[in-house]
């Protein structure tokens, strides 16, 4: 039996995995209006995930893009890139981790952009 | 039949229209205990208008005597929570801790007070002694633990003698729930609400809290929490501007890295785009943030989670 990595692989290893890298994902969703709920659902799916094997997560991902959230493409190809990146049991977590992030820096980026009008100079 | 009332509680009344204070004896009638007749006469003392005190007290008539005390009891995380104003106004105002604790009431002005609004001013000095608790509320006092109980939270030996509400303004504020935030804002801490929305069905809530002003944190503190949070994996948004209290732009908080005694933190600001690492000390010094607007030198309030599910 091979020893389990203890590194994850690098995508997942990157600093910028939940700094730039989300920001452009983020980006990318808001430019095809992905809704918050989506994001949401996304996540409560994806903590199913937590303690399963790196090959059935990388398989639940794709059957979440295929059914649940077909209907939205960039929230779909999002997952299949994702769960083609998955190769050790140490980036399961730290996928569901970034996905969180992600949701809720896509609430808090929202939140922000309504609150801002009660700044002085409407904050921008 | 008739119950006694309290001076102070007459004191109100007699400014009651007839009509209003009929139904006041009506209510003391309908009350289920002598805890509830206790809390309508502190209502009415606190100077509620008829048809406050006539909603308040048509919801405790729904309730048992450990609920309603329960309802109009601020709990031992209260301190964390609520601003002293708040909790000293609360130990003396049953309808404005029930408020506090998430009740509503419905008050329907025109057929309890048929447009009568009282004075809306406090006794200047409130004898706590005077409006003690009757027995009815010290008996509910004693049925709950030890830890639950007023005195653990504000122990006897250190509670002022008097009340002074001049202290806490000139006027009586109208009721109003815990998010009020100051006038340097520019507005209210709304921004908490918008978040909590946001992120409901993720399970988090979120509280802001100034920076460096009176009340708030202190920068070292702010950033302790916010580190916490980013160790859960949430970001943390933050207000910036040049002074405390002076809030001129929204960023967030991204991520927290740490290099043997140094820590960095990644700002994103939603506005510009602009994502940049700033060191640890140049946040605590307060002097310049890396963003290219250089008038917002310092964070001035943070919006910490605060209920999280246990994954985070």
């Amino acid at each position: 039996m091979a020893p389990v990595k203890s590194q994850p692989s690098t995508p997942f290893a990157s600093r910028e995995l939940n700094g730039e890298v989300l920001l452009d994902e983020l980006s990318d969703l808001r430019n095809a209006q992905v809704p918050q709920k989506l994001l949401s659902d996304l996540v409560l799916g994806l903590r199913d995930l937590e303690g399963v094997r790196v090959s059935e997560a990388a398989l639940r991902l794709k059957q979440l893009a295929a059914n649940r959230f077909s209907a939205t493409p960039a929230l779909a190809s999002l997952l299949v890139r994702w769960s083609a990146r998955l190769k050790v049991e140490l980036d399961v977590p730290l996928l569901i981790s970034h996905f969180e992030r992600l949701a809720i820096t896509a609430a808090i980026v929202a939140s922000v952009r309504r609150a801002s009008d009660s700044l002085k100079g409407g904050g921008r | 039949m008739g119950f006694p009332v309290s001076d102070e509680a007459n004191e109100l009344l007699a400014q009651w229209p007839p009509r209003a204070r009929a139904l006041f004896a009506e209510l003391l009638d309908d009350a289920g205990s002598d805890l509830q007749r206790e809390l309508i006469q502190r209502a009415v003392v606190a100077a509620h208008t008829p048809a406050e005190v006539h909603a308040f007290a048509d919801e405790l008539r729904a309730m048992s005597d450990e609920e309603a005390y329960e309802a109009c009891t601020l709990h031992d995380s209260a301190p964390e929570d609520y601003t002293v104003a708040q909790l000293l106004r609360a130990e003396a105002d049953p309808l404005f801790a029930f408020e506090l604790m998430g009740g509503t009431i419905e008050p329907n002005e025109e057929q309890s007070s048929q447009g009568f609004i009282p004075p809306r001013r406090v006794p200047d000095t409130i004898e706590l002694e005077a409006v003690g608790p009757s027995d009815a509320v010290a008996a509910a006092v004693a049925k709950k633990k030890s830890s639950d109980s007023f005195e653990a939270d504000s122990p006897g030996a250190s509670r002022p003698r008097k009340l002074d509400w001049n202290d806490l303004g000139n006027t009586r504020p109208p009721p109003q729930k815990k998010d009020s935030g100051p006038p340097s804002s520019g507005g209210t801490r709304f921004l908490e609400n918008l978040l909590a929305e946001a992120t409901r069905a993720l399970a988090i809530s979120w509280k802001e809290h100034d920076v460096d002003v009176p009340g708030g944190l202190s920068m070292a503190d702010a950033l302790a929490s916010a580190a916490g949070a980013l160790a859960r994996g949430i970001p943390v948004p933050c207000a910036v501007g040049p002074h405390p209290g002076d809030h001129r732009r929204f960023i967030v908080l991204m991520q927290l890295n740490t290099s043997g005694k140094s820590r960095a933190w990644q700002l994103y600001d939603p506005f510009s785009s602009e994502l940049l690492w700033a060191n640890e000390g140049d946040l605590l010094a307060k002097a310049e943030l890396p963003f290219a607007n250089k008038m917002n030198r310092r964070l001035t309030r943070i919006v910490l989670p605060q209920s999280l599910r246990s994954s985070f």
